[in-house]
């Protein structure tokens, strides 16, 4: 299998998409995205300095027919998104999105319904176009660097006026060990402020429910689930989150989640480990005092 | 303006995990039938745009002609007319086909609002698929949008913020959620106006699918071992949990 890598230079991401490669077998090439030197080894690497992905499809596909690739590996991401359906498109190759599993035979798993079921699909043709969901796989060390060919974009149809990014406080929920997550149960924007002051004890990051988000009480950044953050941390606190398939989805490989809410038949005591049935106006600060004494 | 918002109907995705059941590969047809949330989202995003610039709302869907009362939701919201393609293909690239003849037929589609995935299917590919058919730009996870001096201006969404994008011509976009685009719900008097309204129907067109077979669909086993703490005295049920998180080395 002769594999085509494309991410920005963000070397987890990255890793996440060589061990895919690894499993696919054969050689592992990349295009990344963005400035800077490219972290690992690979057959060849190309870059671009745009990162706009629907100015990308037109160069990729003509890389990917060039040079024979047969998978093309991205991130389940904005960028994955906008490149893997028209890629698809103009190779005539299959997508299959946010993949969790991959085998040596071409053969992928993916979730539907909200990760409430899993499909198998078998790949018959090559190039396929695959996104892989974050956190499904040990990114693998990226040895050394890989001296660039430079790819430009003559002509882009999409220019970019300006970047706002979310600057986080504390710990980035990607690499959190702990995550403190309030959803519509947390009344307001303003009752973030109890987890914040939670998650600055135990040095968590602070998440929360696309309830929450909707409701405009947290910034679209910090959504966990599967059309927010993938998140794998060793404890997860969901307070006031009901426990929808699709927040679920997005803590699969949480080891251990901490349900507070006051509806004892939430689904999200069917995911905790451990479960407190009470209004968490009253059992957070009680926890925040109990964290305290213990320091 | 002329603009076009894809809904897809899809199973009640709000049943919990514990409650769902497969008949075959798919949801067991016994969930109630509604429209994507995120499709949803697209509705509401081309009422406002509706709304500001005075643009006509088509709504365009593929699937069974069962689904068109679920549909006039749409109408109801505010959308000024429904078409239904009729198939019953899952394939993204069937889907997209039948999705662009129906563009196509309309003839002056300014603009495709797109859920940022389907609901039942969560893949996020069809609207990308369709863009490159139409031999137009794409762009995922868009929550703003603005014309002005024959361009778009628009907010996408991303792991770590958001950027502000221009660009010109016919573009498919993909709506994602925000504050500002949760769907509104219709009055009454909207829900009874749009049920008399007539819907297009088109036949579906044969296309060949993606070379990717679907081999099996499970439901994945979760197992519930939750252990609920004692609430008598909150201080102490802390004490507990963090020891209890101690001892299992999760802390
Ligand atoms: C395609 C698709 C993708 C989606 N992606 C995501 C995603 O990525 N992430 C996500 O989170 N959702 C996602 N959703 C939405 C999901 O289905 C739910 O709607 C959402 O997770 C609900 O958020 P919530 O649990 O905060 O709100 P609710 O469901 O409203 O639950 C609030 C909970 O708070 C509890 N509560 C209320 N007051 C208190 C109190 N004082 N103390 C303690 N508990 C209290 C209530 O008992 C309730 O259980 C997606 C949906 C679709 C269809
Ligand atoms: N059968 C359909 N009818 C109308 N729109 C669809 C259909 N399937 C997909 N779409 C649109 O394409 C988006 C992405 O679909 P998917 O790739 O299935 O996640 C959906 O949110 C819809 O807006």
């Amino acid at each position: 299998m002769k594999t085509l890598i494309i991410e920005k230079i963000e070397p987890k991401k990255i890793g996440e998409l060589v061990s895919v490669g690894k499993i696919l077998g054969g050689e592992i090439d990349i295009l990344a995205l963005g400035e800077g030197p490219i972290p690992g080894t690979y057959g060849r690497a190309f870059q671009c300095p745009d990162i706009i992905g629907a100015n990308l499809v037109g160069s990729v596909a003509e890389l990917v027919q060039k040079n024979g690739y047969q998978a093309v590996l991205l991130s389940a991401t904005t960028l994955g998104s906008e490149l893997a359906g028209r890629l698809g498109a103009r190779l005539g190759a299959p997508v299959l999105s946010e993949v969790i599993a991959v085998g040596p035979d071409m053969t992928v798993k993916r979730p539907l319904y909200g990760g409430k079921a899993v499909a198998e699909f078998k790949i018959a043709a090559n190039p396929a176009v695959l996104t892989i969901r974050r956190k499904y796989f040990e990114p693998a060390t990226l040895d050394g660097q890989t001296a660039p060919e430079i790819i430009r974009i003559a002509d882009p149809a999409v220019e970019l006026l300006s970047e706002e990014p979310v600057l986080t406080q504390g710990v980035r929920l990607e690499d959190a060990e702990i995550i403190v997550s309030g959803g519509r149960g947390m009344g307001g924007s303003d009752n973030f402020s109890v987890l914040r002051e939670m998650a600055g004890l135990l040095h968590a990051a602070v998440g929360a429910s696309r309830g929450a988000v909707d409701e405009g009480w947290a910034p679209q950044t910090m959504q966990v689930g599967q059309t927010g953050n993938i998140v794998a941390p060793g404890v997860y606190f969901a307070v006031g989150i009901s426990g929808a398939s699709q927040h679920l989805a997005g803590i699969a490989n949480a080891k251990c989640v901490v349900a507070v809410n006051k509806d004892e038949e939430a689904n999200i005591f069917k995911r905790a480990r451990f479960g407190v049935v009470c209004d968490y106006k009253n059992f957070v600060p009680a926890l925040i005092q109990a964290i305290r004494e213990e320091q | 303006m002329h603009i076009a918002a894809l809904a897809k109907v899809v199973p009640d995705y709000e049943v919990p995990a514990g409650d769902f059941e497969l008949a075959g590969n798919r949801a067991h047809s016994r969930y109630t039938r509604m429209i994507g949330l995120y499709d949803e989202n697209a509705v509401e995003t081309g009422i406002q745009l509706k709304e500001k610039y005075g643009a006509v709302l088509s709504i365009i869907s593929y699937g069974s002609s069962a689904d068109v009362p679920i549909l006039r939701k749409a109408i109801a919201m505010g959308a000024d007319d429904l078409s239904i393609v009729q198939g019953d293909s899952d394939d993204p690239f069937v889907i997209a086909a039948n999705l662009k003849m129906a563009i196509e037929q309309m003839n002056d589609i300014d603009l495709v609002l797109a859920g940022q995935q389907s609901a039942d299917l969560d893949r996020g590919v069809v609207h990308a698929i369709l863009a490159e058919m139409l031999g137009c730009t794409f762009l995922a996870q868009i929550s703003e949008i603005e014309s002005g001096n024959g361009a778009w201006t628009v907010r996408q969404n991303h792991e770590n913020g958001s950027r502000m994008l221009r660009l010109s011509g016919r573009a498919v976009f993909s709506i994602t959620s925000s504050p500002q685009n949760v769907p509104r719900i219709p009055a009454v008097r909207a829900i009874m106006a749009a049920k008399k309204k007539p819907v297009g129907k088109l036949q579906g067109i044969e296309t060949p699918p993606m070379q990717a077979g679907e081999v099996k669909v499970e439901i994945p086993k979760m197992e519930s071992v939750c252990e609920f703490l004692s609430l008598d005295d909150l201080g102490q049920t802390a004490k507990t949990l963090l020891g209890k998180l101690r001892e299992e080395r999760y802390l």
